[in-house]
């Protein structure tokens, strides 16, 4: 009973710790990253009308962190009048990333199958990676929508990565990786991401590599992104939460540490 | 010749993909191109099996009358639901699946996931000690990273978050460097062992 009523005590402080800050307004000065800084600043000086893929390779479970994400570097692409190519390597991220894609563009006034187009889930996401640099309409024959690839006006001149110069791919687990392995590694691609701030330490060594160019991470790149934007979004609402989800996590190792030390000196073990 | 053809299949397919890789010829393309897509074609027959396997499951707990019957229930009700609304209603924007999609699906993931923050904090509590020296520098690391991704870490001092941008790029990432290679040399060896027929536990081990 006592260990229930501690979790009770535990489990509602962090929900009462997260609501509240979502409920208070406080502007966080962010300084960037390198890794973000980078990402923007590639995505900033890339010449009107480039391809770059964005690729939804997430599950449902992530997108609140994840789509802030997502939604600032789509923001940005959009801006600049940079052509986008969605899609996913995984099943849920398709309607995710259609409809964040689909959202995105009417804030800019950009057109479905000119200025971008949603390509769909492709299964096996390793033959449909290295497929497309051999042909992306033949990966594709058909958008999510149904229309043939080879017939809308964005995909005139594009049929592999030689005519696409960035993959982003927006991810909670590694696929990355794999863009990574066999875009990067066989066709010379250049791949950035945005990821889950659990991945990042994981995607390190192909960042010091320089085999990821850059790295948005977590709900902190979005805020750090949306500041370099101007442009508010769910990273930066998001900052004051987690900031404070952290601190609490922080205080209840060291409250918890107290209590072992002082049970320990009574002779009760941990 | 149950083991035999698998191995002969595995073995040409493999051999094929390899070399294939040091080659621009047009025929060396034209399979290689032909591979890409067989392996696609198989891939999306397993999602068949994995759904066909999803109902025989369900429908046999659901028949036994277990416990959890009424969630069984709802799973199978979601599997036929989501691609009848699709069939029926098509995946654009404003559409029921993408309505159903945005507001159930998504939320019940992230709620779920969510989760994971309540557990954390629970673990941190409860298991977090410093019992002995690694644990106390574990402990210490875990700290100054958790405090150290926050914007108030440059609130409070401008050599935290630096301290933590330290421990990312050298002890964390030599880390995983070593445990890439070794995943790498270890993939390579069993890749070889796989085509050259000594592994053969995918063929139930004969």
């Amino acid at each position: 009973m006592d260990r229930l009523r501690t979790r009770w005590i535990i489990f509602s402080g962090l929900a009462i710790v997260v609501i509240v800050s979502y409920l208070i307004t406080i502007k966080f000065k962010t300084a960037p990253s390198p890794a973000t800084l980078k990402a923007y600043k590639y995505l900033d000086t890339l010449p009107e009308k480039s391809v770059v893929i964005f690729s939804f390779d997430h599950e449902a479970s992530s997108l609140p962190e994840i789509q802030p994400i997502a939604l600032a570097m789509l923001r940005h692409a959009f801006k600049n009048d940079l052509k986008i190519v969605g899609l996913s390597l995984f099943a849920e991220g398709t309607a995710i990333g259609y409809d964040l894609l689909s959202k995105t563009a009417r804030e800019y006034d950009r057109q479905y199958g000119s200025d971008y187009i949603f390509l769909g889930f492709k299964p096996q996401y390793i033959s449909a990676i290295l497929g497309m640099g051999e042909s992306i309409k033949r990966v594709f024959p058909e958008d999510y929508l149904g229309n043939m690839t080879d017939t809308m006006p964005i995909m005139l001149g594009i049929d592999s990565y030689d005519n696409i110069e960035m993959v982003v791919s927006i991810a909670d687990g590694d696929r990355t990786v794999q863009w990574v392995e066999y875009a990067g590694a066989r066709y010379n691609q250049k791949v950035m991401a945005g990821l889950t701030a659990a991945m990042i330490t994981s995607y390190d060594p192909y960042l010091s590599s320089e085999q990821l160019y850059a790295v948005v991470g977590g709900l902190r790149g979005a805020a750090e992104y949306e500041n370099l934007l101007d442009k508010r979004g769910g990273g930066s609402r998001g900052m004051l939460a987690q900031s404070a989800a952290h601190l609490y996590i922080l205080a209840l190792v060291i409250v918890g540490n107290i209590i072992y030390f002082r049970n320990r000196r009574r002779g009760g073990g941990g | 010749m149950r083991t035999k053809i698998p191995l002969v299949v595995c073995l040409a397919f493999g051999v094929i993909m390899f070399a294939q890789y040091f080659s621009n010829h047009t025929i060396a393309r034209a399979v290689y191109n032909n591979i890409l897509e067989w392996w696609q074609i198989i891939f999306a027959f397993t999602l068949f099996v994995g759904v066909a396997a999803f109902i025989k499951n369900n429908l046999k707990s659901i028949s036994r009358g277990k416990k959890d019957t009424p969630y069984k229930i709802v799973s199978l009700i979601g599997l036929a639901l989501m691609p009848l609304l699709a069939i029926i209603g098509g995946t654009r924007i404003g559409s029921p699946f993408l309505w159903s999609f945005e507001n159930m699906l998504a939320p019940m993931q992230a709620t779920v996931f969510s989760l994971l923050a309540f557990f954390v904090a629970s673990a941190s509590f409860r298991g977090f000690r410093a019992r002995t020296v690694s644990a106390t520098i574990l402990l210490l690391t875990a700290l100054i990273v958790l405090i150290g991704r926050i914007p108030l870490a440059e609130m409070i001092s401008e050599s935290l978050p630096k301290t933590t941008f330290w421990i990312q790029s050298y002890p964390s990432m030599a880390a995983r460097r070593a445990i890439l290679i070794g995943i790498g040399l270890g993939s390579m060896t069993t890749a070889l062992r796989v085509i050259l027929g000594i592994e053969r536990t995918y063929l139930r081990g004969e």
